[in-house]
Protein backbone atom coordinates (compact mmCIF):
# COMPACT_ATOMS: atom_id res chain seq x y z
CA UNK A 1 0.00 0.00 0.00
CA UNK A 2 0.94 3.65 -0.18
CA UNK A 3 2.35 4.79 3.16
CA UNK A 4 2.10 8.39 4.28
CA UNK A 5 2.47 10.52 7.37
CA UNK A 6 0.46 13.56 8.35
CA UNK A 7 2.29 16.85 8.16
CA UNK A 8 2.80 18.73 11.45
CA UNK A 9 -0.18 20.93 12.39
CA UNK A 10 1.92 24.11 12.16
CA UNK A 11 2.81 23.34 8.54
CA UNK A 12 -0.82 22.58 7.74
CA UNK A 13 -1.88 25.87 9.34
CA UNK A 14 0.59 27.72 7.12
CA UNK A 15 -0.75 25.93 4.04
CA UNK A 16 -4.38 26.88 4.78
CA UNK A 17 -3.56 30.35 6.09
CA UNK A 18 -5.24 32.14 3.15
CA UNK A 19 -8.54 30.33 3.49
CA UNK A 20 -11.44 30.95 5.85
CA UNK A 21 -13.47 27.90 4.87
CA UNK A 22 -11.43 24.73 4.64
CA UNK A 23 -12.61 21.25 3.63
CA UNK A 24 -10.45 18.42 4.93
CA UNK A 25 -10.81 15.45 2.59
CA UNK A 26 -9.80 12.03 3.86
CA UNK A 27 -9.23 8.95 1.74
CA UNK A 28 -10.67 5.56 2.65
CA UNK A 29 -8.00 3.36 1.15
CA UNK A 30 -4.21 3.18 1.72
CA UNK A 31 -3.87 6.17 4.04
CA UNK A 32 -6.75 4.90 6.18
CA UNK A 33 -4.92 1.64 6.75
CA UNK A 34 -1.70 3.45 7.71
CA UNK A 35 -3.61 5.77 10.07
CA UNK A 36 -2.56 8.93 8.24
CA UNK A 37 -5.53 10.23 6.29
CA UNK A 38 -8.69 8.23 6.86
CA UNK A 39 -12.03 9.42 8.18
CA UNK A 40 -10.79 9.43 11.76
CA UNK A 41 -7.66 11.42 10.93
CA UNK A 42 -9.68 13.84 8.81
CA UNK A 43 -12.01 14.51 11.73
CA UNK A 44 -9.09 14.89 14.15
CA UNK A 45 -7.26 17.23 11.77
CA UNK A 46 -10.39 19.32 11.23
CA UNK A 47 -11.05 19.58 14.98
CA UNK A 48 -7.39 20.45 15.63
CA UNK A 49 -7.47 23.16 12.96
CA UNK A 50 -10.71 24.63 14.30
CA UNK A 51 -9.39 24.81 17.85
CA UNK A 52 -5.90 25.94 16.97
CA UNK A 53 -7.02 28.74 14.66
CA UNK A 54 -9.64 29.81 17.21
CA UNK A 55 -6.92 30.07 19.85
CA UNK A 56 -4.88 32.14 17.38
CA UNK A 57 -7.79 34.56 17.12
CA UNK A 58 -8.70 33.63 13.55
CA UNK A 59 -11.09 30.73 13.91
CA UNK A 60 -11.59 29.01 10.59
CA UNK A 61 -14.63 27.15 9.39
CA UNK A 62 -13.21 23.66 8.91
CA UNK A 63 -15.32 20.71 7.79
CA UNK A 64 -14.34 17.24 6.77
CA UNK A 65 -15.47 14.48 4.45
CA UNK A 66 -13.90 11.18 3.46
CA UNK A 67 -14.24 9.44 0.12
CA UNK A 68 -13.53 5.80 -0.61
CA UNK A 69 -10.64 6.66 -2.95
CA UNK A 70 -9.40 10.13 -3.87
CA UNK A 71 -7.66 8.76 -6.94
CA UNK A 72 -10.84 7.93 -8.89
CA UNK A 73 -13.08 10.50 -10.51
CA UNK A 74 -16.28 8.65 -9.55
CA UNK A 75 -15.60 9.02 -5.85
CA UNK A 76 -14.60 12.66 -6.22
CA UNK A 77 -17.89 13.44 -7.95
CA UNK A 78 -19.61 12.72 -4.64
CA UNK A 79 -17.97 15.71 -2.93
CA UNK A 80 -18.30 18.22 -5.77
CA UNK A 81 -20.65 20.56 -3.90
CA UNK A 82 -18.56 20.55 -0.71
CA UNK A 83 -15.35 21.22 -2.63
CA UNK A 84 -16.92 24.09 -4.55
CA UNK A 85 -18.31 25.55 -1.34
CA UNK A 86 -14.88 25.68 0.36
CA UNK A 87 -12.12 28.26 -0.11
CA UNK A 88 -9.54 25.53 0.02
CA UNK A 89 -9.26 21.75 0.17
CA UNK A 90 -6.80 20.10 2.52
CA UNK A 91 -6.33 16.64 1.07
CA UNK A 92 -5.35 13.86 3.44
CA UNK A 93 -4.86 11.57 0.47
CA UNK A 94 -1.50 10.57 -0.93
CA UNK A 95 0.13 12.75 -3.56
CA UNK A 96 -2.06 11.06 -6.15
CA UNK A 97 -5.21 12.06 -4.29
CA UNK A 98 -4.09 15.67 -3.99
CA UNK A 99 -3.41 15.85 -7.73
CA UNK A 100 -6.66 14.06 -8.58
CA UNK A 101 -8.64 16.68 -6.64
CA UNK A 102 -6.71 19.51 -8.30
CA UNK A 103 -7.30 17.98 -11.72
CA UNK A 104 -10.97 17.12 -11.16
CA UNK A 105 -11.86 20.48 -9.61
CA UNK A 106 -9.74 23.00 -11.56
CA UNK A 107 -11.52 25.95 -9.93
CA UNK A 108 -10.55 24.81 -6.43
CA UNK A 109 -7.29 25.19 -4.56
CA UNK A 110 -5.94 22.05 -2.94
CA UNK A 111 -3.02 21.59 -0.56
CA UNK A 112 -1.50 18.40 0.86
CA UNK A 113 -1.97 17.45 4.50
CA UNK A 114 0.24 14.38 4.24
CA UNK A 115 3.76 13.56 3.21
CA UNK A 116 3.51 10.54 0.92
CA UNK A 117 6.42 8.41 1.91
CA UNK A 118 6.73 5.02 0.23
CA UNK A 119 5.13 1.79 -0.98
CA UNK A 120 5.30 -0.67 1.82
CA UNK A 121 3.72 -2.93 4.40
CA UNK A 122 2.77 -2.71 8.07
CA UNK A 123 5.47 -5.11 9.26
CA UNK A 124 3.98 -5.02 12.76
CA UNK A 125 1.41 -2.92 14.56
CA UNK A 126 2.58 0.69 14.28
CA UNK A 127 5.58 -0.06 12.04
CA UNK A 128 5.66 0.40 8.27
CA UNK A 129 8.52 -0.59 6.00
CA UNK A 130 9.29 0.12 2.36
CA UNK A 131 9.03 -2.88 0.05
CA UNK A 132 8.60 -1.66 -3.53
CA UNK A 133 10.11 1.15 -5.61
CA UNK A 134 7.68 0.70 -8.53
CA UNK A 135 10.62 0.36 -10.93
CA UNK A 136 8.39 -1.14 -13.64
CA UNK A 137 10.62 -4.14 -14.31
CA UNK A 138 10.14 -6.55 -11.42
CA UNK A 139 13.07 -8.83 -10.59
CA UNK A 140 11.65 -10.43 -7.45
CA UNK A 141 11.65 -13.75 -9.29
CA UNK A 142 15.45 -13.63 -9.28
CA UNK A 143 15.89 -12.50 -5.70
CA UNK A 144 13.71 -14.82 -3.67
CA UNK A 145 10.90 -12.29 -3.26
CA UNK A 146 13.13 -9.66 -1.65
CA UNK A 147 13.56 -6.42 -3.57
CA UNK A 148 17.11 -5.07 -3.78
CA UNK A 149 15.86 -1.89 -5.48
CA UNK A 150 13.68 -0.88 -2.56
CA UNK A 151 15.49 -2.56 0.29
CA UNK A 152 19.19 -2.17 -0.53
CA UNK A 153 20.25 1.37 0.39
CA UNK A 154 22.21 1.57 -2.86
CA UNK A 155 19.70 -0.41 -4.95
CA UNK A 156 22.53 -2.71 -5.93
CA UNK A 157 21.82 -5.51 -8.36
CA UNK A 158 25.00 -7.54 -7.99
CA UNK A 159 25.21 -8.56 -4.38
CA UNK A 160 26.09 -6.82 -1.14
CA UNK A 161 28.56 -3.96 -0.96
CA UNK A 162 31.44 -3.64 1.49
CA UNK A 163 29.13 -1.91 3.92
CA UNK A 164 27.23 -5.09 4.73
CA UNK A 165 28.21 -6.10 8.23
CA UNK A 166 26.87 -9.17 10.00
CA UNK A 167 23.74 -9.01 7.89
CA UNK A 168 23.12 -5.32 8.42
CA UNK A 169 23.52 -2.21 6.34
CA UNK A 170 26.19 0.36 7.05
CA UNK A 171 23.61 3.17 7.06
CA UNK A 172 21.96 1.85 10.20
CA UNK A 173 22.54 -1.30 12.23
CA UNK A 174 18.75 -1.74 12.43
CA UNK A 175 18.46 -1.98 8.63
CA UNK A 176 18.94 -5.50 7.33
CA UNK A 177 21.20 -5.92 4.31
CA UNK A 178 18.84 -6.76 1.46
CA UNK A 179 21.44 -8.89 -0.26
CA UNK A 180 22.09 -10.85 2.92
CA UNK A 181 18.33 -11.48 3.12
CA UNK A 182 18.33 -12.54 -0.54
CA UNK A 183 21.29 -14.86 -0.06
CA UNK A 184 19.80 -16.42 3.08
CA UNK A 185 16.42 -16.89 1.41
CA UNK A 186 17.82 -18.45 -1.76
CA UNK A 187 20.17 -20.59 0.29
CA UNK A 188 17.34 -21.88 2.47
CA UNK A 189 15.39 -22.83 -0.67
CA UNK A 190 18.45 -24.39 -2.32
CA UNK A 191 18.13 -21.91 -5.14
CA UNK A 192 21.44 -20.07 -5.01
CA UNK A 193 22.00 -21.01 -8.64
CA UNK A 194 19.40 -18.35 -9.54
CA UNK A 195 21.79 -15.52 -8.73
CA UNK A 196 24.70 -17.21 -10.45
CA UNK A 197 23.01 -16.79 -13.83
CA UNK A 198 24.26 -13.78 -15.75
CA UNK A 199 21.62 -11.09 -16.09
CA UNK A 200 21.54 -8.31 -18.68
CA UNK A 201 21.60 -4.74 -17.37
CA UNK A 202 18.29 -3.79 -15.80
CA UNK A 203 15.92 -1.84 -17.98
CA UNK A 204 15.61 1.42 -16.07
CA UNK A 205 13.57 3.06 -18.83
CA UNK A 206 10.49 1.54 -17.16
CA UNK A 207 11.36 3.42 -13.98
CA UNK A 208 11.54 7.18 -13.53
CA UNK A 209 14.42 7.30 -16.02
CA UNK A 210 11.83 7.10 -18.76
CA UNK A 211 9.88 10.13 -17.52
CA UNK A 212 6.28 10.06 -16.24
CA UNK A 213 4.81 6.63 -16.87
CA UNK A 214 1.54 5.67 -18.44
CA UNK A 215 -0.22 2.40 -19.18
CA UNK A 216 -2.87 2.17 -21.88
CA UNK A 217 -5.01 -0.97 -22.10
CA UNK A 218 -6.93 -0.73 -25.35
CA UNK A 219 -9.00 -3.78 -24.39
CA UNK A 220 -10.35 -1.91 -21.38
CA UNK A 221 -10.91 1.51 -22.91
CA UNK A 222 -14.42 2.68 -23.63
CA UNK A 223 -15.35 3.55 -27.16
CA UNK A 224 -16.22 7.20 -27.76
CA UNK A 225 -19.95 6.47 -27.72
CA UNK A 226 -19.64 4.55 -24.40
CA UNK A 227 -17.57 7.10 -22.53
CA UNK B 1 -15.89 29.95 49.12
CA UNK B 2 -15.20 32.79 46.67
CA UNK B 3 -17.92 33.11 44.09
CA UNK B 4 -15.54 34.09 41.28
CA UNK B 5 -13.31 31.07 41.73
CA UNK B 6 -12.65 29.22 38.49
CA UNK B 7 -14.48 25.92 38.41
CA UNK B 8 -13.31 23.83 35.48
CA UNK B 9 -15.84 21.90 33.44
CA UNK B 10 -14.63 18.32 33.34
CA UNK B 11 -15.92 15.64 31.00
CA UNK B 12 -15.38 12.23 32.56
CA UNK B 13 -15.41 9.35 30.08
CA UNK B 14 -16.21 6.33 32.22
CA UNK B 15 -16.03 2.66 31.38
CA UNK B 16 -19.42 0.96 31.60
CA UNK B 17 -18.01 -1.94 33.58
CA UNK B 18 -16.03 -0.22 36.33
CA UNK B 19 -15.82 3.56 36.60
CA UNK B 20 -19.36 4.20 35.44
CA UNK B 21 -20.65 1.49 37.74
CA UNK B 22 -18.68 3.10 40.55
CA UNK B 23 -20.14 6.52 39.78
CA UNK B 24 -23.58 4.92 39.73
CA UNK B 25 -22.92 3.32 43.09
CA UNK B 26 -21.69 6.66 44.44
CA UNK B 27 -25.01 8.14 43.37
CA UNK B 28 -26.94 5.33 45.08
CA UNK B 29 -24.94 6.00 48.22
CA UNK B 30 -25.79 9.71 47.96
CA UNK B 31 -22.12 10.63 47.71
CA UNK B 32 -21.69 14.02 46.08
CA UNK B 33 -19.18 14.95 43.42
CA UNK B 34 -18.73 18.37 41.83
CA UNK B 35 -21.55 19.34 39.49
CA UNK B 36 -18.95 20.54 36.98
CA UNK B 37 -17.98 16.93 36.31
CA UNK B 38 -20.11 15.52 33.51
CA UNK B 39 -19.98 11.76 33.18
CA UNK B 40 -20.13 10.19 29.74
CA UNK B 41 -20.57 6.44 29.71
CA UNK B 42 -18.51 4.53 27.17
CA UNK B 43 -18.58 0.75 26.62
CA UNK B 44 -14.91 0.45 27.59
CA UNK B 45 -12.10 2.95 28.16
CA UNK B 46 -10.48 1.28 25.14
CA UNK B 47 -13.33 2.72 23.09
CA UNK B 48 -12.13 6.24 23.81
CA UNK B 49 -11.06 7.90 20.60
CA UNK B 50 -8.81 10.99 20.49
CA UNK B 51 -11.66 12.54 18.57
CA UNK B 52 -13.94 12.36 21.64
CA UNK B 53 -11.32 14.21 23.67
CA UNK B 54 -10.87 16.85 20.97
CA UNK B 55 -14.62 17.28 20.65
CA UNK B 56 -14.99 17.72 24.41
CA UNK B 57 -12.38 20.48 24.40
CA UNK B 58 -13.84 22.03 21.25
CA UNK B 59 -17.26 22.17 22.89
CA UNK B 60 -15.87 24.02 25.88
CA UNK B 61 -14.59 21.49 28.39
CA UNK B 62 -11.64 22.64 30.50
CA UNK B 63 -10.47 19.13 31.18
CA UNK B 64 -11.13 15.54 30.27
CA UNK B 65 -10.92 12.59 32.61
CA UNK B 66 -10.75 9.01 31.44
CA UNK B 67 -11.73 6.47 34.07
CA UNK B 68 -11.67 2.77 33.46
Amino acid sequence: MIIAERKPLDEIKTLVDDAQKVLVVGCGTCVTVCFAGGSREAQITAASLRMSTKLDGNGKNVGDVTVQRQCEWEYLDEIKDQVEDADMVLSLGCGIGVQAIAEHFPESWVVPGLNTTFLGIPSEQGVWEERCAACGDCILGLTGGICPIARCSKSLLNGPCGGSEAGHCEIDPDVPCAWQLIYDRLSSKDKLHVILDLQPPKNWSTSRDGGPRKIVREDLRLKAEEA
Amino acid sequence: METNQFVPDIIAFCCHYCAYAAADLAGSMRLAYPAAVKVVEIPCSGKLDPLYVLRAFEDGADGVMVAG
